[in-house]
C-alpha cells in the first residue's frame, strides 16, 4: 500500500490541496450565494425589471430579494430552494415564455407570508392571525411591488 | 479511460454552448423594453402602414377580425340576430329599424362593412351615421364641419377608405392618444373637461368613450349630441330627454302603444363610469387592452374584446384569485342581469300590447292613457339602457340590476294604468 510506505507525505499530498480547493470552492459558493441574492442581480433579468423598479422606491428597499423570497429555514433548505427557483427563472428567461403578469405560486406565497411574520410577529401577536397563520399578502399585496399599471405604460426611446 | 474522456469533453462542450445561449438571450440580447417612435404622416389612415413600425400592436389589432363567442356566453364578436335569443325585441322596437335588423356587433375592422350591410341604413340615412365608423371622419369634419351630418351617407361613402383604425385613437407622430369624434369633445367641454389636456390614464377611457356612448341626432342639423347635461346615469339622461332638447322628442312612435319612444345606443362609457371599476380609476384599456408579452417583449394588446378571453392579463394584474374563479364571478353577474333583462323586456312587450288594446277601447280616459305611455317610455329606456350596453351589466352590476328592477316596476305600472284608463284586464 502506498500510504504505509510513506504515510506522512502522501496524507499531506491529498490534504493540503484538498483544503485549498475546499476553501476556494466554499468561498466561491458563499460569494455566489450572496451575489445571486442581491437585488441588482435579480433585477438584471428582463422579466424582473418592473418589480425591481418598484422595490427600489418601496418602504422595504433596505432588504434584498432573498430576505423575503427564500424560505425561512436552514441553509440547506434555502440553497435547495434557490437552485430550483434559479433554474426555473433561467429556463423561462432564456425561452422568454413568461406570462404577462408574473404571479405567486401557492408555495412562494406561503414563503413570503412567513417572512413577513418573521419581522412583524409582534404586530399580529394579539390577533387571531398569530394562531391561524397570517395571510399578509391578501391585503398588503401591493406593498413592495406596487401594481402593474403604476408603471405608466411602454415608453418610447429617447 | 479514453472513452470516458470523450464523454466528459462532449458534456463540457454542450454545457458551454448552453451557457453561451443563456448569456446571449438573457444579458447580451435582452428583449427591448422600449419602442422606437416611427414617423408616420398625418394623413395616413391605413393600419397596415402603421403596423410596419408597430408589428406586435398591429398583429393583436388583426385579431379583432376573429369572430368568436365570449367565454361567458354574452357579448362576443359573432354576428347573429339578437331577436333569436330575445324575441321581445321584435315587439318593443316595432315600427322602427331595430325590429328589422339588430345583430350582435363584430370587431372594429368590420365597422364600415356592417354599416353598409345593415338593413337599418337606406338612401335617406344621414352622414352622421358614419361618425364612429371610420378614421376618415377626421378629414371630412375638417372640410365640412358639422355639415357632413346632414349630407346623405351615400355621398360620403367614396371618401371613406378605412374602418376604425390606429388613427382613431393615436396621433401618428407622437403615438399619444387622441379622440376624433367632435360630439364627444363638445359633450366633455360642456361638463368642464378639456379632452386635449386630459391625463394619459383618462385618455385610456376617453378614446373608447368617444364612441361607446349614448347619443341622439339633433332633428334639424342631424348633429350627433351626447345627452350628458344632467349627468351620466340613465335617470339623468331620461330627465334630459324629457325637456325635449332642440326639439328632439322621440326616436319613433310605437304603433301599438302610441308612446313616443327612445332608443338607447351602447352606453358603455356611462355604465362603466358609475361602476366599481370606473369609480376606482380602472380605465377601459386596463381590462380591454392589457399588457401582453411576446417573446419577452411587453406590448399593449390591441385586440379589443371581452377581457374574459385573457383573464390572466386583464384581471390578475389586480385580483389574486385564479382564472376560473374570476370567470365564474363574471358569469354569475351576467346571468343575473340577463335574467332580469328578459323579465323587463317581456313585461314591456306585454305593456305595449295592453296599451294598444286600451287605446282601441270605445271609452277611454285620455289622461290615464298618456300617463301609461309616459310610464312605458321610461320603462323601455331603462331596459334598453342595459340591453343595448355591451357588458351584460358587468360594467356596473348593481347599477344595471337597479335600473332593470325599476324598469319592471314601471312596465307593470304602465299595464295597470292602461287598464284603469279603459277598464280593460290585460
Amino acid at each position: 500500500m502506498i500510504i504505509e510506505k510513506s504515510p506522512k507525505s502522501s496524507i499531506a499530498k491529498i490534504l493540503i490541496p484538498g483544503i485549498i480547493i475546499g476553501v476556494v470552492v466554499s468561498a466561491i459558493a458563499v460569494l455566489a450565494y450572496h451575489q445571486s441574492g442581491d437585488a441588482r442581480f435579480c433585477g438584471s433579468c428582463h422579466s424582473m425589471k418592473p418589480v425591481h423598479h418598484q422595490w427600489k422606491v418601496s418602504n422595504h428597499q433596505q432588504f434584498t430579494c432573498t430576505e423575503c423570497h427564500l424560505p425561512d429555514t436552514h441553509i440547506a433548505g434555502k440553497v435547495a430552494y434557490k437552485i430550483r427557483a434559479g433554474l426555473n427563472d433561467l429556463v423561462h428567461e432564456t425561452a422568454r415564455d413568461y406570462q404577462a403578469g408574473i404571479a405567486f405560486s401557492e408555495r412562494s406565497r406561503q414563503i413570503v407570508n412567513r417572512n413577513c411574520v418573521r419581522c412583524h410577529a409582534s404586530t399580529i401577536a394579539k390577533t387571531p392571525m398569530a394562531q391561524d397563520g397570517a395571510n399578509c399578502l391578501n391585503c398588503h399585496r401591493y406593498l413592495v411591488h406596487g401594481r402593474g399599471q403604476d408603471e405608466g405604460g411602454i415608453k418610447f426611446e429617447k | 479511460m479514453k472513452s470516458r474522456n470523450i464523454i466528459l469533453k462532449v458534456l463540457m462542450g454542450i454545457l458551454l454552448i448552453v451557457m453561451i445561449i443563456v448569456l446571449i438571450r438573457v444579458f447580451w440580447q435582452a428583449p427591448p423594453s422600449t419602442l422606437r417612435l416611427a414617423s408616420i404622416i398625418d394623413s395616413e389612415y391605413d393600419p397596415a402602414v402603421w403596423g410596419r413600425y408597430y408589428p406586435l400592436e398591429y398583429n393583436s389589432y388583426l385579431k379583432n377580425k376573429e369572430m368568436t363567442p365570449s367565454p361567458t356566453g354574452f357579448g362576443g364578436s359573432e354576428k347573429y340576430q339578437k331577436s333569436t335569443k330575445e324575441p321581445e325585441i321584435l315587439i318593443n322596437f316595432k315600427g322602427m329599424a331595430f325590429s328589422k335588423d339588430y345583430t350582435e356587433d363584430r370587431g372594429h375592422p368590420y365597422a364600415m362593412d356592417d354599416l353598409k350591410e345593415t338593413k337599418r341604413v337606406g338612401p335617406t340615412t344621414p352622414g352622421s351615421c358614419m361618425t364612429c365608423k371610420t378614421a376618415n371622419l377626421r378629414d371630412i369634419y375638417k372640410d365640412m364641419g358639422w355639415n357632413y351630418a346632414k349630407t346623405p351617407l351615400a355621398e360620403l361613402l367614396p371618401r371613406i377608405k378605412h374602418s376604425i383604425v390606429c388613427a382613431n385613437c393615436h396621433q401618428p407622430q407622437t403615438m399619444k392618444l387622441r379622440v376624433l369624434n367632435p360630439a364627444f369633445i363638445e359633450a366633455m367641454q360642456k361638463r368642464g373637461i378639456d379632452v386635449a389636456r386630459a391625463s394619459r390614464e383618462d385618455m385610456r377611457s376617453y378614446v373608447c368613450g368617444q364612441c361607446h356612448s349614448e347619443y341622439y341626432f339633433e332633428p334639424e342639423t342631424k348633429r350627433v349630441i351626447f345627452p350628458w347635461d344632467k349627468g351620466l346615469k340613465p335617470q339623468d339622461m331620461y330627465a334630459y330627454y324629457k325637456e325635449v332638447p332642440s326639439g328632439f322628442d322621440m326616436d319613433w312612435l310605437h304603433p301599438d302603444s302610441g308612446a313616443k319612444m327612445l332608443k338607447a345606443q351602447h352606453p358603455d362609457f356611462e355604465m362603466w363610469s358609475g361602476g366599481v371599476h370606473g369609480k376606482s380609476g380602472v380605465s377601459c384599456a386596463d381590462c380591454h387592452m392589457p399588457f401582453m408579452r411576446d417573446k419577452g417583449q411587453k406590448y399593449t394588446s390591441h385586440w379589443v374584446t371581452s377581457p374574459m378571453k385573457h383573464v390572466q392579463a386583464s384581471c390578475r394584474t389586480c385580483h389574486t384569485q385564479d382564472e376560473q374563479w374570476l370567470l365564474e364571478r363574471v358569469k354569475s353577474t351576467q346571468n343575473n342581469v340577463f335574467q332580469l333583462q328578459r323579465i323587463a323586456g317581456q313585461t314591456i312587450a306585454r305593456a305595449h300590447n295592453a296599451l294598444g288594446k286600451a287605446s282601441a277601447a270605445a271609452k277611454v280616459n285620455q289622461g290615464d292613457l298618456e300617463r301609461a305611455r309616459e310610464l312605458i317610455r321610461n320603462a323601455q329606456w331603462f331596459w334598453d339602457f342595459v340591453a343595448a350596453e355591451n357588458s351584460m351589466g358587468f360594467h356596473n352590476p348593481d347599477g344595471a340590476l337597479n335600473i332593470l328592477g325599476q324598469s319592471i316596476d314601471l312596465a307593470h305600472q304602465a299595464i295597470a294604468t292602461a287598464n284603469r284608463a279603459a277598464g280593460t284586464q290585460y
